[in-house]
């Protein structure tokens, strides 16, 4: 899977998240860029990120991601 | 001698419950559903006088045989113990299912009104009784996302808990609730474990709760010391939540 088809995934993932569908995502979206990322919701996208690729995070590997771009990156490391 | 009626008693949190409070010459009525490989094992093992309903309490009409069942025995509970639930499942609230609300209400909250309208008249007649629900540490404050059928129910059986706690208090019985933080058990099963290992490192002391720090203040509740303890719905929380 390409990271630009990792990254159409993951934007439906965050619409369904965010309830919201206009979110549009890019490599340097972070947190900031949307009103309810806070840290429960980080831990509702990433267990909906491991249920839609079949992948487990460790939480170590997690906690320190920057931005949707190395979000991206994981998953693409994951999944290869 | 007690006579333990037990729900839900096959989960890790009642089976450590059977261990720490059997005594000799006392009886035990334990439901549950599915797997009962383990608390048939312990009763074995520990030489328990028990009786097992096999019970769907998400089915009304399970339900009900299984009070005719508990009928049928002819014992009189002095303890009952209310633990069931369904495994939490992390949903948005957009996206579940209305059924699961019923579900949740009628294996949490509709087996304890009918359990209760059986027994509570006899323990009433007895003067003697003790009642005691599995709530969580969620309904005390903020509940996590995504849980809303759990919540739902859980904050329901606080509301009976209280209301049969003052209808009660009269004829000598106490009805209460232990509110556990995250306890780790197989109940978790499906509950992500990035969910609990956050849910651990949030937490005060570093840890989620563990059955046996949860199960002797539930024993305190059943024990003849808790006698002008009602209506108290306890936290178990580690300090994760302080009123």
């Amino acid at each position: 899977m390409t990271k630009e088809e990792i990254m159409g995934q993951l934007t439906e993932i965050f619409r369904d998240i965010f309830d919201d569908e206009d979110i549009v995502l890019t490599e340097s979206t972070t947190s900031d860029d949307i009103e309810d990322w806070d840290s429960l919701e980080q831990i509702n996208l990433l267990v909906a990120i491991e249920k839609h690729f079949k992948i487990k995070f460790q939480l170590a590997d997690v906690a320190n991601l920057e931005n949707v771009g190395s979000m991206v990156e994981l998953v693409s490391k994951m999944i290869a | 001698m007690s006579i333990y009626l037990i729900t839900g008693a096959t989960s890790d949190v009642g089976i450590e419950l059977i261990k720490t409070i059997a005594k000799n010459g006392d009886k035990f009525l334990l439901q549950g559903f599915g797997n009962n490989t383990d608390i048939k094992h312990l009763c074995v093992e520990r030489n328990i006088d028990y009786i097992y309903f096999e019970a769907d309490l998400s089915s009304s009409e399970s339900t009900n045989n299984f009070i005719s069942k508990l009928n049928d025995s002819g014992l009189t509970p002095t303890h009952f113990v209310h633990l069931p639930a369904l495994r939490v499942i992390n949903t948005k609230f957009k996206n579940f299912d209305e059924e699961r609300f019923l579900a949740d209400i009628n294996v949490q909250v509709m087996s304890a009104i009918k359990i209760c309208k059986y027994i509570l008249p006899k323990m009433s007649k007895a003067k003697f009784g003790r009642v005691l629900f599995m709530a969580t540490s969620y309904v005390l404050s903020n509940p996590p996302k995504n849980t809303a059928a759990y919540i739902m129910a859980k904050n329901s059986i606080v509301g009976l808990m209280k209301s049969l706690a003052t209808d009660y208090a009269p004829s000598g019985i106490t009805v209460n609730c232990v509110s556990p933080s995250m306890i780790e058990t197989k109940f978790l099963s499906d509950t992500s474990h990035l969910i609990v290992e956050a849910a651990a490192n949030e937490h005060p002391m570093k840890r989620n709760a563990k059955v046996n720090d949860v199960v002797p203040a539930m024993a305190f509740l059943l024990s003849e010391e808790a006698r002008f303890i009602t209506g108290v719905n306890l936290p178990i929380t580690g300090g994760s939540i302080i009123e």
